[in-house]
């Protein structure tokens, strides 16, 4: 479910989830398979977040990963951008890059 | 005493023992089996002539001279050349040799000629000897008895001639032209003052290593033989010709090896050095101080020795208490009956030890005499170049250092690389890397050069493995001396290790160092390809070949038998090493729901292995953690390999023994398997990132300077410390990987500035403490790179 407060709000994201057979020594490989629009976030649903790459800790849950996952869509991480294009929107015409990430919400998650 | 001198004018109708050629006869002459010396040998003749005067002290006339003939090319076979012997008593030939009948200071002289005599073992002999004897009047002083003698071909022997020129005076010289005069001797030029007696043009004294035309090209030696031909010797080749080498030849040479190998990859590979005794260019040479010129010191200080030893003796008595006596071989060994030890080391030899300061400008000297005798089991002996070095019997190693200097002299080397370069010396000079006589043919299709190393290599013992390596690369014209199979190396370690035949993978750490594939099964023919690997990386190591390849840290130490521990998964898997430490460092009760298990992936079909019997009904508590943590270190980087492995070893130590080779650690055995590259620093300085500093800082200038004085062992040490590896990517340091893509080297302000500094494996991160000035800094980066054991340091 896209956080209320974010352009995602009412739209409902699939994630798959693989465990490697090193977890929890090793981080799960996370992706959407739903189409987002977020500059940490690329078309084939990668996700650029530090906990699934070398800031992993084997005390980390499922759930708390899917809650870093929901504040990243809150808060995204234009300094450390995926989609470059993205994040160069989302810094100069934040109203654009809410508008487009709405509407690809209620094209591919409702 | 009564003394004579001997004059050994020729021999003639000598036995032809070979039917294609002549020998090279010389001559030992012995007095009562303890005065020796020899005659220089003539070349390739029946009939040789030598005319050399010997002078002797303390003869009576009950002493018996004895006179041996040998072949100089086949001394050292077992019947050493034997041509011939002849004894004489002196009294037969001379009278009472106290009477002086003819009562002028001429004394008497006879000219004997004899036939030469067969030895216990029988062999043919032919020919008679020609020698003029005759009574020294009272005692005479007179050193010319110890005339020059003709130059010799054998550098042994031409280094004691000219040493034993100044009489047998034991009183230390330490003059400069003293040891001038040694170190000229010392590389076999003895041959110049003979030059100068017999040909009046030349006005100077040319070393052995130029003329009038200058210097001879590098490994190129001149000498005269006794009918006082130049000729040359090409100790690259070992042949001589009359021809005297050009420069040009060899640059043209040389230029045809260059343009063979244009790849920057083969380069680089060829670039790769190991510090041995003889080519390493920071400890001096006695090689390149014979010219008179000031010997190359590279920075470091190095001591250099400088003697004039040889196997024949010198001149004058035998100090009191001491026996010169000849092995049954015929070696003469020397015995002090005062400390009843042997020695081989002739107690009148004189020799000259150098020891040059930092600085090069405080030269010391003093004769090894002073040094006393060498340790028990110890022998000195000389390289054909005239270089010292000393044998240990005891344990039957080589080196260059002298056992009685002290080790403070080269105290400006760093431990590392003296340790590293005494090893290797030491690791060459066992008797089970010697390299066997005969050939060892492999020829194989560049195409195809896997198959067929593999049905090459495979089929041949290896003890065939151990002889000189001959590679073929067939249709192609190319004979083997070095370039061939170092090409063969190259091809071949790039073929076996590409990750494709899944024998091998890349680390998940990065995407250079290789690790064996676990799931390396898939082909059944797996284990015999890793004994054929194994075979093959110790067939570059005996032969001094490098392969183009670098396995991950682990790999080294289980090579060595050593244990595996936590730190060594840096370099396996990055992530798997933090989460490990991660559960050392906090408490995984209630957090973490782990067995003493492990699950493994085989082809998609998940199998639960246990790390110990019944591991996996067995809990991980914040008690067991740490055995967990190390079974399962174990598990991931050993024991799922451990066939493979085994299969490895088993090739690889038909060719270095197991024990040998534990000499090294884990780094140096990387160093002695792939070599030591050529390290370009402008690339590494223009790719270089950096955290909390600039390029400009003062510390960073200071970093650059460092690395642009230090030679490529300590840069490839460095690059070891920091990124785990030696390996440099082949487009140079812009392609420098991390566990998690590309990773510039990177420097990062970190750190007090009394401490070390840190690096980060994984992320080819240095923290370089703010260091206040340029010698701290040195000092404390050649600490860290030196003296940090193991991969990766948090």
């Amino acid at each position: 479910m896209g956080p209320p407060d974010s352009p995602y709000a009412g739209g409902v994201f699939f994630l798959s989830i693989h465990f490697p057979t090193d977890y929890p020594f090793k981080p799960p490989k996370i992706a959407f398979t739903t189409k987002i629009y977020h500059p940490n976030i690329n078309a084939n649903g990668n996700i650029c977040l530090d906990i699934l790459k070398d800031q992993w800790s084997p005390a980390l849950t499922i759930s708390k990963v899917l809650l870093s996952i929901c504040s990243l869509l809150t808060d995204a991480n234009p300094d450390d951008p995926l989609v470059p294009e993205i994040a160069h929107i989302y810094k100069t015409d934040r109203a654009k890059y809410e508008a487009t990430a709405r509407e690809w919400t209620k094209k591919y998650a409702v | 005493m009564p003394s004579i001198s001997v004059k050994l004018v020729a021999a003639e109708s000598l036995y032809k023992r070979d039917v294609f050629r002549s020998p090279d006869p010389f001559a030992v002459l012995t007095i009562d089996g303890y005065q020796t010396k020899s005659t220089s040998a003539a070349k390739k003749t029946l009939n040789p002539y030598w005319n050399e005067t010997f002078k002797f002290d303390d003869v009576t006339e009950n002493s018996i001279l004895t006179i041996q003939v040998f072949d100089q090319k086949k001394f050292k076979k077992k019947d050493q050349g034997f041509l011939g012997v002849v004894n004489v008593r002196i009294g037969d030939v001379l009278g009472h040799l106290d009477e002086d009948t003819t009562g002028g200071s001429r004394g008497r002289e006879e000219t004997i000629t004899r036939d030469l005599k067969r030895s216990n073992d029988g062999m043919a002999v032919s020919g008679r000897l020609i020698s003029v004897l005759s009574k020294q009047v009272g005692r005479s002083t007179d050193s010319t008895s110890s005339a020059p003698s003709a130059p010799t071909s054998s550098a042994q022997a031409s280094g004691s001639v000219s040493s034993s020129r100044g009489t047998g005076t034991h009183t230390p010289r330490p003059t400069a032209a003293a040891v001038e005069h040694t170190l000229q001797s010392g590389a076999g030029s003895s041959s110049g003052s003979n030059n100068a007696a017999s040909n009046n043009s030349s006005t100077r004294q040319y070393s052995s290593f130029e003329d009038q035309y200058g210097r001879l090209p590098p490994g190129w030696e001149r000498r005269t033989d006794n009918f006082g031909r130049t000729y040359y010797v090409d100790h690259n080749t070992r042949t001589t010709t009359w021809k005297r080498p050009t420069l040009d030849q060899s640059e043209a040479e040389r230029g045809n090896q260059l343009s063979a190998n244009t790849e920057l990859q083969r380069k680089q590979h060829r670039g790769r050095t190991l510090p041995t005794g003889s080519s390493d260019n920071s400890s001096v040479t006695v090689q390149t101080s014979t010219s008179s010129q000031t010997p190359a010191v590279n920075g470091s200080a190095a001591a250099a020795f400088a003697a004039t030893g040889a196997t024949t003796s010198g001149l004058g008595e035998l100090p009191s208490g001491w026996e010169q006596r000849f092995t049954p071989e015929g070696r003469a060994y020397f015995v002090d009956h005062n400390t009843r030890t042997t020695t081989w080391v002739d107690p009148r030899r004189q020799q000259y030890i150098r020891t040059y300061g930092p600085t090069n400008t405080t030269i010391q000297q003093q004769p090894v005499s002073q040094l006393g005798p060498l340790p028990s089991g110890w022998e000195m002996r000389l390289t054909n170049t005239a270089r010292v070095y000393f044998v240990d019997h005891n344990t039957k190693t080589t080196t260059w250092d002298d056992p009685r200097l002290p080790s403070s002299l080269d105290q400006n080397v760093p431990q590392y690389k003296r340790d590293f370069r005494r090893k290797v010396i030491y690791f060459r000079s066992q008797p089970a890397l010697r390299i066997l006589p005969g050939q060892c043919h492999i020829k194989v299709r560049r195409k195809n050069i896997f198959e067929d190393a593999y049905q090459e290599i495979m089929r041949q013992t290896p003890e065939d493995l151990k002889k000189r390596l001959m590679i073929k690369f067939d249709g192609e014209e190319g004979l083997d001396y070095g370039g061939v199979s170092r090409e063969f190396f190259f091809l071949l370690s790039h073929e076996m290790f590409n990750p494709f035949y899944c024998l091998f993978e890349y680390s998940a750490h990065d995407n250079y160092t290789i690790q064996i594939n676990p799931n390396s099964g898939i082909n059944p023919e797996h284990l015999n390809y890793f004994k054929f690997i194994g075979r093959v990386v110790g067939l570059g190591v005996f032969h001094r070949r490098f392969l183009d390849a670098f396995f991950v840290g682990a790999l080294y130490k289980m090579m060595l038998r050593k244990k595996v521990v936590l730190q060594d998964m840096e370099g396996v898997d990055a992530e798997v090493h933090n989460s490990l430490k991660w559960m050392l460092e906090n408490s995984i009760d209630g957090i973490l729901d782990l067995t003493f298990s492990a699950d493994d992936e085989r082809f998609g079909e998940l199998l639960t292995v246990d790390l110990k019997p019944d591991g996996r009904n067995i809990e991980v508590t914040d008690e067991n953690k740490k055995e967990y943590v190390e079974l399962f270190a174990q598990w991931k980087i050993v024991d799922r390999v451990q066939e493979q492995f085994r299969a490895f070893m088993d090739g690889f130590n038909e060719l270095i023994p197991e024990d040998l080779v534990t000499v090294f650690d884990e780094r140096e055995l990387e160093l002695l398997i792939g070599g030591i590259a050529e390290i370009d620093v402008e690339d590494w300085k223009k790719h270089t990132d950096y955290r909390g500093y600039q390029e400009s800082d003062e510390v960073i200038k200071w970093f650059w300077k460092c690395i642009t004085e230090w030679d490529n062992e300590q840069r490839a040490r460095l690059l070891q410390f920091t990124t785990g590896t030696s390996r440099i990517p082949v487009n140079g340091f812009k392609d420098l990987q991390g566990s998690d893509g590309p990773r510039r080297f990177t420097i990062e302000k970190a750190g007090e500035i009394a401490q070390l500094p840190k690096s980060h494996t994984c992320f080819n991160r240095v923290d370089l403490p703010p260091y206040d000035d340029y010698e701290n800094m040195k000092q404390k980066l050649t600490l860290a790179v030196e003296e940090t054991i193991g991969f990766g340091q948090e």
